[in-house]
């Protein structure tokens, strides 16, 4: 295999490629809805049981899927266990083909796929490639870590014993993914259960079933056993139903913190008859902000924190919501952020001209409204983007500053188009405040000062950080991707360590001294 | 390749133009300030971590609160660095103490100063005009570029487009005053404006987007409207600047649009910007020339060429996504399609006018030569230099008798950076040409064919 390399996006600047999209989206239309069915094994169960449906345009039915039941779950876990030990068998160069092909399959149909994700999930285009893209790399880099990890690492040797490790996978892995990455991250955390030699369950989540399918169907058509690699469409109970199911080794889920947390309790369990301790790997919430010194560059600080907080509208767990700003720099800071989240555009995913896409359903705009609410009467609202198409789960973007620090607008996770300024005296005091909160996925800093990242650097808790740019689009193999603290538990995707959390480890320490000889 | 090229007559007169191009070139400045900026940039050359750490400083200063915080931003990029050479060791000693660094501090931002001062003519229009007006009496007429920082709110491309209103009545008004100079008032094809303003589209709009050019388009068009009817009212020549790709085909698209509405077919003088590292400027040149000969005007488009500025950028953008660079990586490349570009440009005429932009005594001295090769005059091909950078080149091309127009640059200190570390990181690359005049390398290597 040749060394791991990012798949290029497609350079959008230039207009034969936009069109490309244009034309891919043109074709995929008449198509919809698209049919997703559940796939247990070689069963084809239903696929009519619930819809997803565009955010942009709510009458548009871009895919109906069979709806999973809590039965389903069980036979799918069965399924998975019974395919689990010729996958595991096949060892991780046979694995690794497999990947690797569902990698070109999913490259043939890449204007395809970012079409459907512009009208599943309102992903403007460049993100929606972007999310395409990554997937891709998630089957390469860990086909490539697979056959890496193989090997096993080097152990200290001494005359007369012979030690080894390697490892080994675990079984049956529930993979729980959300939408907002709706190819990407069900591929990432269902590409390194597979790599490894587990057999997955794959529970999309019920906003973007459609992107899930294309996974699945590129997998099976790459060479996995129907059996390693299940679709179960549905809502949380199927989800809950797989998390409890005694036979489950791993369960990688990525999304809100509630439910994940949800699911470190209820794996906990060890009912009589479950022969091991579940594994959770969660990737949660996280409530991000970027630092700005008083020697920043504003010219590229303002549009990388416009870029990281209202890209996707915000809606990216890696996404800005806080800006901890130095005072000397804190006034004009707010006075350019002010204007530039005045002038984004609010519009639908399929035109490139936008900034700011509407949210995912119902739910998220109310929720985003009222914390909008929340934001007027806690502080002051010093930039809004108002003009906002009527259909549709759009939101205003949103800037405010002057919010007491108990705002609920500085503690949650708003998961939508909503950015705070809040002024520090100086660095220390914005490490300080960062120090106090819950979660730590990203954290930007602007700085032109090396003590100070430095001092930033050794102080944040976040499990990414950026330093003098946006701080959201980590790519696989370049940024290793997770939070910490209450942001997540498990190990970065897309790098080095994350396949260690689909495996054990095994030593076995031969005597190789017989009678005073040594056999090797 | 074209016949012309191989045309040996153009070669030898290449090069006698190049001869006496380098044998009015004045003696070293003997300024010791001068000089000392002079060491600092032939350190920062030979040493990759130095010249990093200079960058950054430059880049820095103007945001730096005091004297001491400044002398901290130093000593802390001057930490990074592997060797020192010994002005640099005293410098970091006197860093570890507080009257120390007040000390440096006054030592670094003047040398910052002096450096800037060096490329920006003013902090204002009319600040700059004694500068604007002593160029013309020594022969070189000017093109104003005002410096600013980014524009990311409307609040700035409108007080952005109000400086270049401005910037065109104050410069306007004043150039009526200034003597004659017949040699830069008028070519073959007709009279050339004295008044002369540079503008960057990108400082127009704040909704830049490479992915959705006409929005940009149509947002700077509302602003760049004005400036043309003004420029056309003033007898002033608007030049449209050219920046990274990522505004390329919104800049192209705006031009092409503007240009050609009614009001401006008989003016303003406008121009806008060929860059000849980019691999698809041949092709550019094909829909700019197809374009100019569909439109015709009065007076005509003028076309500068230039090597292109975001060389670095455009590199690291390419590489960070996985795309082919749009621009040449072997110099020898980019140098050889400036040439041929130069000839398309000049051979073109009158549906363009040409301005050649470079410090390359080669790339000039081929312009000249082949603009008298195919009937030109010397007034029918203008060359142009960037203050601060060009300076002495364009003494040697006024004192031979050619059209010369230094690029001068406005504005304040903090929006100019920018401006100045694409400068400076310029005229250290090892493969410029400046740096290569100023390393000794022979003026018949200098000379050769790329």
């Amino acid at each position: 295999m040749k060394p791991f390399a990012n798949e290029p996006t497609l350079e959008l600047r230039r207009a034969p490629a936009r069109e490309l999209l244009v034309n891919a989206l043109r074709e995929l239309e008449p198509k919809l809805p698209l049919a997703v069915p559940v796939l247990i094994g070689r069963e084809r169960g239903a696929h009519e049981g619930f819809e997803s449906t565009d955010p942009g345009e709510p009458d548009r039915v871009v895919a109906t899927a069979g709806r999973a039941t809590q039965v389903d779950a069980g036979a799918a876990v069965e399924a998975a266990a019974a395919a689990f030990p010729a996958w595991r068998d096949m060892g991780a160069n046979a694995r690794a083909e497999v990947l690797v092909g569902a990698a070109q399959i999913l490259r043939s149909r890449r204007l395809e796929l970012a079409a459907l994700q512009v009208r599943e999930c309102a992903k403007p285009w460049g993100e929606a490639d972007g999310d395409v893209c990554e997937a891709i790399d998630f089957l390469e880099y860990y086909a490539r870590e697979a056959v890496r990890l193989e090997h096993g690492p080097g152990l200290l040797q001494v005359p007369g014993e012979r030690n080894t490790m390697r490892y080994e996978p675990r079984g049956v892995c529930v993979v729980i993914a959300p939408w907002n990455f709706p190819l990407a991250i069900p591929t990432g955390m269902t590409s390194a259960a597979l790599a490894a030699g587990n057999s997955v369950v794959l529970k999309p989540a019920e906003q973007s079933p459609a992107s899930a399918l294309a996974l699945v169907e590129a997998l099976r058509e790459a060479g996995a056993p129907p059996g390693a690699i299940s679709l179960l469409p549905g809502f949380g109970e199927v989800g809950a139903a797989l998390v409890r199911d005694p036979r489950v080794h791993v369960i990688a889920f990525t999304g809100s913190s509630a439910v994940g947390l949800e699911i470190v309790r209820s794996s906990a369990d060890t009912p009589e008859g479950q022969g091991h301790v579940k594994r959770v790997v969660a990737e949660m919430g996280g409530k991000n902000a970027v630092i700005v010194d008083s020697d920043a560059d504003l010219d590229d600080a303002v549009p990388a924190i416009v870029k990281s907080a209202f890209v996707y509208a915000g809606q990216k767990c890696s996404a800005a919501s806080r800006v901890l700003a130095h005072e000397g720099v804190a006034d004009a800071l707010l006075e350019r952020l002010s204007g530039a989240v005045n002038v984004l555009i609010v519009g639908q995913a399929d035109d490139f001209a936008i900034d700011v896409p509407p949210v995912i359903e119902r739910d998220a705009q109310e929720r985003v409204v009222r914390y909008v609410d929340i934001a007027a009467s806690d502080g002051r609202i010093v930039g809004q983007q108002a003009k906002i198409p009527a259909n549709g789960w759009f939101c205003p973007p949103t800037l405010v500053t002057d919010l007491p620090a108990d705002s609920a607008v500085l503690r949650d996770e708003i998961f939508g188009p909503v950015l705070a300024v809040e002024r520090v005296r100086s660095i220390a005091e914005a490490c300080d405040a960062l120090e106090r909160s819950p979660f730590a996925l990203t954290g930007g800093l602007f700085s032109r000062n090396p003590e100070t990242v430095a001092e930033v650097t050794r102080r944040t808790p976040v499990g990414n950080l950026y330093v003098n740019r946006h701080i959201t689009g980590a790519m696989v193999g370049r940024q290793p991707f997770g939070g910490n603290r209450r942001s997540g538990i498990g190990s970065k995707a897309g790098g080095p360590d994350y396949l260690l959390q689909f495996v054990e480890p095994r030593v076995v320490t031969e005597n190789t001294m017989r009678h005073g000889l040594v056999v090797e | 390749m074209s016949q012309v090229e191989d045309d040996p007559g153009v070669e030898a007169e290449l090069g006698e133009v190049g001869r006496a191009l380098y044998g009015s070139f004045p003696q070293r400045s003997r300024n010791p300030v001068k000089a000392l900026d002079a060491r600092a940039m032939e350190l920062a050359s030979q040493d990759a971590e130095l010249r990093a750490a200079l960058f950054r400083f430059v880049d820095v200063t103007p945001a730096c609160r005091s004297l001491d915080d400044l002398a901290r931003h130093l000593s802390g990029y001057l930490s990074e660095v592997g060797e020192k050479p010994p002005p640099l060791e005293v410098a970091m000693r006197m860093a570890g103490t507080k009257p120390g660094r007040a000390a440096l501090g006054v030592a670094a931002a003047g040398g910052v100063r002096h450096m800037a001062h060096r490329f920006i003519v003013g902090e204002s229009p009319r600040k700059a005009l004694p500068v604007l007006r002593e160029l013309w009496e020594d022969g070189a007429a000017s093109s104003v570029d005002l410096l600013g920082e980014a524009t990311v709110t409307e609040a700035e491309a409108d007080r952005y487009a109000a400086r270049c209103a401005e910037a065109l009545d104050t410069i306007a008004e004043a150039a009526p005053r200034w003597p004659e100079r017949p040699q830069l008032e008028a070519d073959s094809l007709g009279p050339l404006p004295r008044a002369n303003l540079s503008v960057k589209v990108s400082a127009l709009t704040p909704h830049i987007r490479p992915d959705a050019p006409a929005l940009g388009r149509e947002d700077a068009s509302r602003r760049m409207r004005p400036l043309l009817r003004k420029a056309r009212d003033l007898g002033a020549h608007l030049h449209i600047d050219m920046e990274s790709l990522d505004a390329l085909e919104t800049t192209m698209d705006l031009i092409f649009e503007l240009l050609d509405e009614d009001e401006f077919r008989e003016g303003p003088s406008a121009g806008l910007v060929l860059q000849a590292y980019l691999r698809e400027s041949p092709n550019q040149l094909d829909s700019i020339l197809a374009w100019a000969r569909e439109t015709p005007r009065t007076p005509p488009l003028v076309v500068r060429l230039v090597k292109g500025a975001y060389w670095d950028h455009e590199i690291v953008e390419a590489r960070q996504h996985g795309w082919d660079a749009p621009v040449f990586e072997v110099k020898a490349e980019c140098d050889r399609n400036y040439e041929q570009l130069t000839r398309r440009l000049l051979d073109a005429r009158p549906a363009v006018r040409v301005a050649v932009a470079s410090h390359n005594l080669r790339s000039i001295s081929h312009a000249i030569a082949y603009n008298r090769h195919s009937g030109g005059e010397n007034g029918d091909v203008e060359l142009q230099v960037l203050r601060g950078l060009g300076d002495e080149l364009a003494h040697a091309l006024a004192a031979q008798g050619f059209r010369v127009r230094v690029y001068c640059p406005v504005g304040d200190l903090v929006a100019g950076m920018a401006y100045l570390v694409r400068r400076l990181l310029e005229n250290t690359s090892n493969e410029s040409f400046l740096h290569e005049q100023a390393m000794g390398v022979p003026l018949e290597e200098l000379l050769a064919a790329p």
